[in-house]
């Protein structure tokens, strides 16, 4: 009986269909009770199935997104988003163009415009919810890179749910949000937080190991961490290590990923990566974060180097981001990040 | 002349590959000289003047009234524009009756025309009028509307030209290419993997373009509108000139374009409301319209658009130019044409007074008379080819468009002043994307060359080497198909294949009975080739379908012909002869693909001769091969092998598989179908089975395999020499009812040791005389006791009749010691089962097979409990 219930379904060619049949007994073939189907139905209502008025209700919108995405798979594309204040935008440059050596067809919304493929579709700020979104709608985009200035994050929210890489780039105890409600460090923090608190399971949180206000953020990653530092003797960053995490360091020229007690050699400033058009737009400990993200998703190590050897700039004006507005000048002191209260998720 | 019956042959058939309408034509003598009669042939040409030459030059043959009635169906049909060449008459054995075969490609128009030809020729005879221009646009108009449109019919095709077989499944434009589980669907340029889901937002203009515009696709700004003070505001926003149109509209409809004024907006807005309450607003793109055709992840073609337009000349008017411009034979009222005509409706009076002209102007000369804003051809439009001129960018632009909206076959459309440049630097747009686009402006457009656009829509259905079939084996001949047919399809299913099958009893597809019956007919090859699950079919090919319908398919990869022997049903439909059964059954082996092998049997010379109109490999099986090296009497078998040719034998206790130098035997002793070898006629059955899954290149560890599990039993082959026990006696259950059947019968028992020996037969009334006296002449030389009975249905014989001619077959039988007659099938059963012993053998031969072999079984189950168990024993292969 199902066998012929899915053969009809087949032979008209539908993967969703009702089958209306007419027969004695459901529990025996139709040939034995001389029942038939009538009728093969597109977009069948599944309200009887889900609440029927007797019997047991039946999960049919799982089967239709299993059949949607088959073992498990969830429709999502690699997406990295990065939060900062003054250098965000050329660390999304350098993960877009790394994930596009990589082999995807990556799109990019930052705070100068937002491309498909190294073409602009829309110059100005790329970062606003319903534009960024566009990136997550459009079937060509296989990866996706998204930076989300606090600004964003306050007054729109991400254009985002989850993400696999968060990169939180810098903080300015001096900024303060245009609007005037947000101005003191422990609310810029609560918002910058978010970058991380939308960090999937299985993903990585990249942090930048000198701020103590980006440090304080790691506890609250559900993934797992990578800390970038230009100094790698920092207490974070033997603290993490000493804990089995991952830590991306310049040791002297060398670019380093310190997983535990394990030390790899991933590049040489003075040698691979002496030259580029990295070294005129970014400075190292934005090198480091645009690695760790890479690491973060599985790129491997050789296409790495290649990536950031052959990075140039797909905006070509890389301006600072958009001026900070300044907080009165009673600079009010830092707050301690371990007072800061976590948020409901 | 009296039309005594009428077919349509829907495949390859006896007379033509082609499709065909057969008429059996009754004419009176003087009919059958029609060119004698005075005037006659004047008066034929007055009333058709395009009839065709009858006469052969130098021949002095009567020329029958049949022959008139071809090729005026012909000349019909070919001057209402039916591309069709083949017919031809040919007398019967019956004076006065012909058979008269003409081609058609549409068969509801081939039967009209038949008609119509046979009104013509009595009017002719009788002096009476006949109409034949209404006639010919009678057959142009029903063609016109049944045959496939322009679009379908590029794509169908560009599949036929790559081998690729097609059907319609409705009178629309709904075509299902391919067989079986390789098979895909079109609906005019719509694809079934086209999902329903990027159907519906192609549907949504709005939803469209916001689709569009996250990909990154330029499109114009606009925004939807209920009212028209909403329109309004639209309208000063967006500045400038706009468009106004449905939201969920196509080809045009309700589009209007250039707006500038309130009270244009008005106007739009009115024309817009016939079709739909949800309307946009959008800022007027200046420039062409163009069509992009996205095929895949491909631009296969670009046409510039151009709105109808008449050109003054001083003189005529604008409604008189109109008429000018729709007097060009490119242009008819629907889609079926290259250019459909320009209407003077309300719109192009509208788009008329904006220039301040009515339909009564008279413009001057050279004026550009616009008479609509859209450019759709089918109000009317042009379309110029500019495929080779289109910028990359912008046919980057074109797919996106398609990938974003989720059409794999989809027309884009264009607004830009040119397709040189990119978009963005000319402030151009999509404005539109559409499923089912039509094809006619790409195929044969009004200016410029005609794009190749049904190939790039059957590659995206299928692979460039793939021709969307199936292995299928077709069998015929006049004894042994059941059975080869079973284990061809056994041997296919060993290899993995979900096999469909038809024969004399049913339609299966793997273990699943579709239809039970005699299904060797061509309805039943067809469903089985349009059954979603299958990969491979087994066709069994009676001779009764070829005659009906022709065959179910248009080639096949692999034709079994096992015999023709002395024949079968001769008599029938004009098949009065073994040669003409032979040419009937040639059907199969001429319709091979020339990549396909037929399977021929080489004993049989009427079998052996079909070779040379196979368009294919041949691969022959016999008996009859003499040992290696030795070209004794260069036998066929021998010459094809020394030619380097495959062919398969049997030597001593093996099947031998031959090609060349290489060597395949199978042990016989290891195929229990053949009672290791014993039971002859199973052997050549095997023996063209092996061939036939050779040709298709099953490997041999499979063909193997599968022989050693296949037994022929009541379940599995019922009425198939089908062995049982009783009391220890052998009994043989075999449904063989000619002369052909029973000698190979009384061969393959007589390899069975046995005391006494008895048989039970009843005739067919439908065979001629001589073959049901041949059967028991045969018979009587081989069996001790006779049991001939006579059942219900009797085939339009008189009472006792059959049985007669029975009796006479064993007049003078040289072993027969007792006969006895008997009424009904199950009385003649009892009988026989009554007189047997221990050590007896007992052939009978079922007539009603399914209810003998129950009945059988019945009576065999109890006498097994309770006699003592003795196996049938299996000689040894001693018997060539």
């Amino acid at each position: 009986m199902a066998e012929e219930v899915v053969l009809a379904a087949r032979t008209i060619g539908l993967d969703i269909a009702g089958i209306d049949l007419v027969t004695d007994d459901i529990s025996r073939p139709l040939s034995e009770t001389h029942g038939a189907i009538v009728e093969v139905n597109a977009g069948p209502g599944l309200l009887m199935h889900l609440k029927p008025a007797s019997g047991e209700p039946r999960d049919v919108g799982s089967a239709i997104v299993d059949h949607l995405y088959p073992g498990g798979s969830n429709g999502r594309i690699p997406l990295v988003g990065i939060c900062g204040i003054h250098k965000s935008a050329p660390v999304a440059q350098l993960v877009a163009h790394l994930l596009g050596v990589a082999g995807h067809k990556v799109g990019m919304a930052t705070t100068q415009g937002l491309t498909i493929d190294r073409r602009l579709l829309e110059a100005g700020d790329g970062t606003r919810r319903d534009i960024a979104h566009r990136l997550l709608r459009n079937r060509a985009v296989e990866a996706a890179v998204i930076e989300s200035p606090p600004t964003t994050i306050a007054n729109e929210g991400m254009a985002y749910d989850w993400c696999q890489v968060g990169i939180v780039t810098d903080f300015d105890p001096a900024y303060a949000l245009a609007d005037g409600y947000l101005d003191s460090p422990e609310q810029i923090w609560t918002v910058m937080r978010t970058q991380v608190d939308v960090v999937l399971e299985e993903g990585v949180a990249v942090l930048n190991a000198h701020e103590p206000m980006i440090v304080s953020m790691a506890e609250l990653c559900i993934g797992s961490v990578i800390f970038y530092a230009t100094d790698p003797a920092l207490d974070v960053v033997s603290q993490h290590r000493a804990s089995g995490g991952r830590a991306v360091v310049l040791d002297g020229q060398e670019v380093v990923l310190l997983t535990g007690s394990q030390r790899e050699v991933l590049a040489d400033l003075g040698t691979s990566l002496a030259g580029g058009h990295w070294r005129g737009t970014m400075e190292p400990s934005s090198l480091l974060a645009a690695v760790g993200a890479a690491l973060g998703i599985g790129m491997p190590r050789d296409r790495l180097i290649a990536g950031i050897q052959s990075f140039v700039p797909v905006l070509s004006r890389l301006a600072p981001s958009p001026a900070p507005a300044r907080r009165s000048a009673s600079d009010a002191p830092l707050p301690d990040p371990n007072k800061v209260t976590g948020r409901d998720r | 002349m009296e039309l005594e019956r009428v077919r349509a042959l829907r495949g390859p058939n006896l007379w033509t590959r082609r499709t065909a309408i057969e008429a059996l034509v009754k004419c009176t003598p003087a009919e059958t000289e029609v060119d004698r009669i005075p005037g006659f042939e004047a008066a034929l040409r007055e009333r058709f003047p395009q009839m065709d030459e009858w006469h052969i030059e130098g021949s002095n043959e009567a020329v029958p009234l049949a022959r008139i009635l071809q090729l005026a169906t012909l000349g019909l049909q070919a001057s209402a524009g039916c591309p069709v060449t083949f017919s031809l008459t040919t007398p019967t054995i019956d004076p006065g009756i012909y058979q008269v075969v003409v081609e058609y490609t549409e068969e509801a128009v081939g039967r009209k025309a038949l008609t119509f030809a046979s009104e013509l020729c009595q009017a002719a005879l009788a002096g009476q009028p006949f109409d034949a221009t209404a006639a010919i646009e009678a057959l142009h108009d029903l063609d016109e509307d049944i045959r496939l449109g322009p679009s379908t019919g590029s794509i169908v095709d560009a599949a036929v030209a790559r081998g690729i077989p097609f059907r319609r499944l409705t009178d629309g434009s709904l075509v299902q290419f391919g067989w079986g589980s390789r098979a895909r669907r079109i609906q005019a340029a719509e694809i079934d993997s086209t999902s329903a889901i990027a159907e519906s937002i192609a549907q949504d203009k709005e939803l469209s373009k916001n689709l569009l515009e996250a990909a990154g696709v330029p499109v114009p700004s606009g925004r939807a509108v209920r009212t028209i003070e909403q329109a309004w505001e639209a309208m000063q926003a967006l500045g400038g000139r706009v468009v106004v149109k449905p939201q969920d509209g196509n080809q045009g409809k309700g589009v209007t374009v250039n707006i500038a004024t309130r009270e244009q907006l008005e106007q739009a807005w009115a024309a817009a409301l016939e079709f739909s309450s949800n309307l946009l607003v959008e800022r007027y793109i200046p420039g062409h319209d163009f069509r992009m055709l996205v095929v895949g992840d491909k631009l296969v073609a670009a046409a510039r658009r151009e709105p109808p337009f008449v050109i003054g000349d001083g003189v005529h008017t604008v409604a008189e130019l109109v008429a000018e411009v729709n007097r060009d034979p490119r242009r008819g009222t629907g889609h079926a044409t290259s250019l459909t005509r320009i209407r003077l409706d309300d719109i192009a009076i509208a788009r008329l007074a904006q220039q301040e002209l009515t339909a009564e102007s008279i413009p001057p000369q050279g004026q550009r008379v616009v008479l609509r804003n859209n450019a759709n051809l089918s109000t009317g439009g042009t379309a110029t080819d500019v495929t080779d001129e289109v910028h990359p960018d912008v046919a980057a632009r074109a797919v996106e468009a398609a990938r974003a909206v989720g059409l794999e076959v989809c027309g884009v459309d264009v607004v830009c002043r040119t397709v040189f440049a990119p978009l963005e630097q000319q402030a151009g747009g999509i404005v539109e994307v559409n499923a089912a686009p039509g094809l006619r402006m790409h195929l044969s457009p009004s200016f410029g060359k005609g794009r190749a656009v049904g190939e790039a829509i059957v590659t995206t259905l299928f692979g460039p080497d793939d021709d969307g079939r199936i292995p299928v084996v077709a069998v015929t001949g006049t004894n042994g198909k059941t059975t080869t047919a079973k284990l061809i399809a056994r041997i296919l299913e060993a290899s993995g294949r979900r096999v469909g099958t038809t024969g004399t009893d049913g339609v299966h597809i793997g273990s699943r009975v579709l239809d039970t019956g005699d299904c060797s007919g061509p309805k039943s090859a067809r469903s089985v080739l349009l059954h979603p699950d299958v990969d491979a079919a087994v066709l069994e090919t009676a001779r009764g379908g070829i005659l009906r319908e022709g065959l179910g398919f248009d080639r096949c990869s692999v034709a079994v012909v096992t015999n023709i022997g002395q024949g079968d049903h001769l008599g029938l439909n004009y098949i009065n002869t073994v040669e003409d059964l032979a040419v009937l059954k040639r059907v199969v082996v001429q319709n091979v693909a020339p990549n396909g092998a037929a399977v021929l049997n080489a004993d049989d010379p009427l079998v052996a001769q079909m070779a040379e109109f196979c368009p294919g490999e041949v691969i022959f099986f016999g008996g009859a091969m003499p040992t290696t090296g030795d070209l004794d009497g260069l036998s066929l078998l021998a010459f094809e092998r020394a030619r380097g040719r495959r062919v398969v034998f049997r030597r001593n206790g093996h099947i031998i598989a031959c090609h060349g130098e290489t060597e395949v035997a199978i042990d016989l002793a290891r195929v229990p179908l053949t009672l290791g070898g014993a039971i002859g006629f199973q052997v050549e059955n095997v023996m063209a089975a092996v061939a036939a899954a050779w040709a298709i290149g099953i490997d041999w560890e499979t063909i193997r395999s599968a022989l050693v599990g296949f037994v022929s039993d009541a379940a599995t082959a019922p009425g198939r020499f089908n062995l049982m026990d009783y009391r220890g006696a052998k009994l043989i259950a075999d449904y063989g009812h000619n002369p052909d059947a029973m000698l190979a019968l009384v061969n393959a028992v007589a390899a069975l040791p046995a005391r006494r020996r008895s048989v039970v037969i009843s005739g067919a009334g439908d065979r001629r005389d001589e073959d049901i006296i041949a059967q028991t002449r045969i018979l009587g030389a081989a069996f001790d006791d006779v049991i001939l009975y006579q059942d219900a249905a009797q085939r339009g014989r008189a009472d006792g009749e059959v049985l007669g001619l029975l009796r006479r077959g064993l007049e003078g039988a040289k072993r027969t010691s007792y006969v006895a007659e008997i009424r009904g099938e199950f009385a003649a059963i009892d009988q026989a089962l009554a007189r047997l012993e221990t050590g007896d053998l007992c052939l009978i031969l079922v007539d009603q097979v399914e209810e003998a072999l129950a009945y059988l079984a019945d009576k065999v189950r109890p006498a097994a409990a309770a006699g003592p168990a003795s196996e049938v024993a299996a000689p040894g292969a001693t018997t060539a």
